[in-house]
């Protein structure tokens, strides 16, 4: 029943769309924050706790606080697009702008996790390399993509893997921002587990979601153990 | 160099500025009247200030139940964590083999790994039967359970750290094992429980999910009255901008005390096997 139920695929392909996107938006965002960070400037440690703090806040906290952000007629971030001449969207009705809000909720709070994972991939690389790339007159884009980019590959890996598990967990915000609507136009898997378990009262269809969402996590799962072998 | 410079500052001033502007947002919004709230251009700094939205807050019916519901919940859960977990780290710290190991790795790691959806119907079920639904006390079991492994990691690498001749000494002078592990062990681990404490205890504070699903009226949760503000189609901005603010303000205040091991916690079980 589970398994050949529309919404089971509809919420499935969701999923993947979140996470695809997500991913690349948050990778490329943390990977040149940890960059910046790593120049080790003055204040560094200060903008490090500053970009963290997302990162431990509720999110169902956070969920209201956009929630009132992205109002089409009040909300701060219409009127600040509205100062570049953009036109009012309608964040939370529409099904593209919903999934982008809740791509933009997800990506506030995971970014400074990337970020401080691929901070921790940069310190532990030896700065001789780095000199003797200078000496040989590399440039610095020639130096990422050379030596920085192949040496924080694994950490990449596993940061991928734990952040596809994440989206497939998926929840707070996604409740709070758009409730899986509109329609269900937002609802995740887990989401649709939920509310067939929950809202629709059906343990026993839920709970076979839970079992498609536990396989669906398992390649990933292994993946990761196999990515963090490379991490040390 | 310069531009490099120049570069990462704008990088992370803006990186800070949309870090911060939402907690900012928030908390003026909990202090404004409903007319400096819904109006535009919206009034950042140039509003008369209110505790309206707090007064109405606190003045809810269940509203000091449930902040001792998260208070009682967050305790208990964070003291059961760093008991089981400070036992269990320890033995995992000292014994790098032993029959097992890699099957209880696997374990704890699925439970970061699966969705809490996942394991939360069962014990959904379970709970139920034994009449555990909606109860203080199954919270916190169930928050320890989630978070025991977290606690385990990050207390591994406290012990680790922790001189093997510590203990050697110890054993010559004839110290039993528990004695070791509460008068030496444990006091040496102090800053390293004190971390995983308030992580374990932020975990357990946002925790959404689960009291979602297992709790009613008697064991709600902060972060579930929080959310309850948006159930009605009317949204008031002010109140529901002050709850979030009340459930915000004690992590901020914990974050500045664990400044020193925020970066180990908040990767740790990441990468490490």
């Amino acid at each position: 029943m589970a398994l050949t139920a529309p919404e089971t695929w509809s919420t499935f392909r969701i999923t993947l769309i979140i996470t695809f996107f997500g991913l690349i938006l948050q990778i490329p965002l943390g990977i040149v924050l940890a960059l910046a960070l790593h120049e080790n400037l003055r204040g560094t440690k200060v903008f490090r706790s500053i970009l963290i703090t997302p990162m431990l806040l509720t999110p169902v906290a956070v969920g209201l606080t956009y929630r009132f952000m992205f109002d089409t007629d009040l909300g701060v971030i219409n009127w600040a697009l509205s100062l570049f001449g953009v036109d009012k969207v309608n964040w939370l009705g529409s099904q593209t702008s919903a999934l982008f809000a809740v791509i933009i909720v997800d990506s506030w709070q995971s970014v400074p996790f990337v970020m401080l994972l691929v901070l921790a991939a940069l310190t532990a690389i030896s700065p001789s390399l780095y000199e003797a790339a200078r000496v040989d007159g590399a440039s610095p884009a020639q130096i990422f993509r050379r030596l920085t980019l192949p040496l924080i590959t694994p950490t990449l890996l596993v940061v991928t893997m734990i952040k596809i598990m994440d989206f497939l967990k998926l929840f707070d915000t996604l409740f709070i921002l758009t409730r899986g609507g509109p329609g269900n136009s937002t609802t995740t898997l887990g989401l649709w587990a939920y509310k067939t378990g929950f809202t629709f009262l059906e343990l026993s269809r839920a709970a076979a979601l839970g079992v498609l969402i536990a396989l669906v996590t398992m390649p990933v799962y292994l993946l990761w153990r196999k990515a963090s072998r490379g991490v040390r | 160099m310069k531009i490099k410079r120049f570069l990462a500052y704008t990088l992370l001033g803006v990186g800070s500025f949309v870090s911060l502007f939402p907690l900012f947002w928030t908390i003026s919004t909990s202090i404004k009247n409903r007319v400096d709230t819904y109006t535009l251009p919206p009034k950042f700094f140039n509003f008369t200030p209110t505790g309206k939205n707090y007064t109405s807050l606190f003045s809810l019916d269940a509203f000091w139940g449930i902040y001792l519901n998260s208070i009682v919940i967050t305790i208990g859960s964070t003291a059961l964590c760093l008991v089981v977990g400070s036992l269990a780290a320890y033995a995992f710290a000292r014994k790098p083999r032993f029959r097992g190991r890699s099957a209880l790795d696997g374990m704890m790691i699925a439970v970061r790994a699966l969705p809490g959806i996942v394991l939360l119907l069962p014990i959904y079920k379970l709970s139920s039967y034994f009449g555990l639904y909606d109860s203080k006390l199954a919270l916190i079991l169930i928050y320890a359970g989630f978070n025991i492994p977290f606690a385990i990691w990050l207390l591994m690498s406290f012990f680790e750290q922790i001189p093997i001749e510590v203990e050697e000494s110890a054993r010559v002078d004839g110290a039993s094992s528990y004695r070791m592990f509460t008068q030496i062990i444990l006091p040496l681990a102090a800053p390293g429980l004190v971390a995983t404490g308030i992580f374990v205890s932020l975990l357990s504070w946002n925790e959404f999910l689960i009291p979602v699903i297992m709790a009613g009226e008697n064991a709600k949760t902060l972060p579930v009255l929080v959310a309850s503000f948006i159930s009605n189609r009317t949204l008031d901005w002010g109140p529901m901008a002050a709850a979030a603010t009340v459930a915000l303000v004690p992590i901020v205040a914990l974050t500045v005390v664990i400044q020193r091991w925020l970066v180990a916690g908040l990767s740790s079980g990441a990468v490490k096997e």
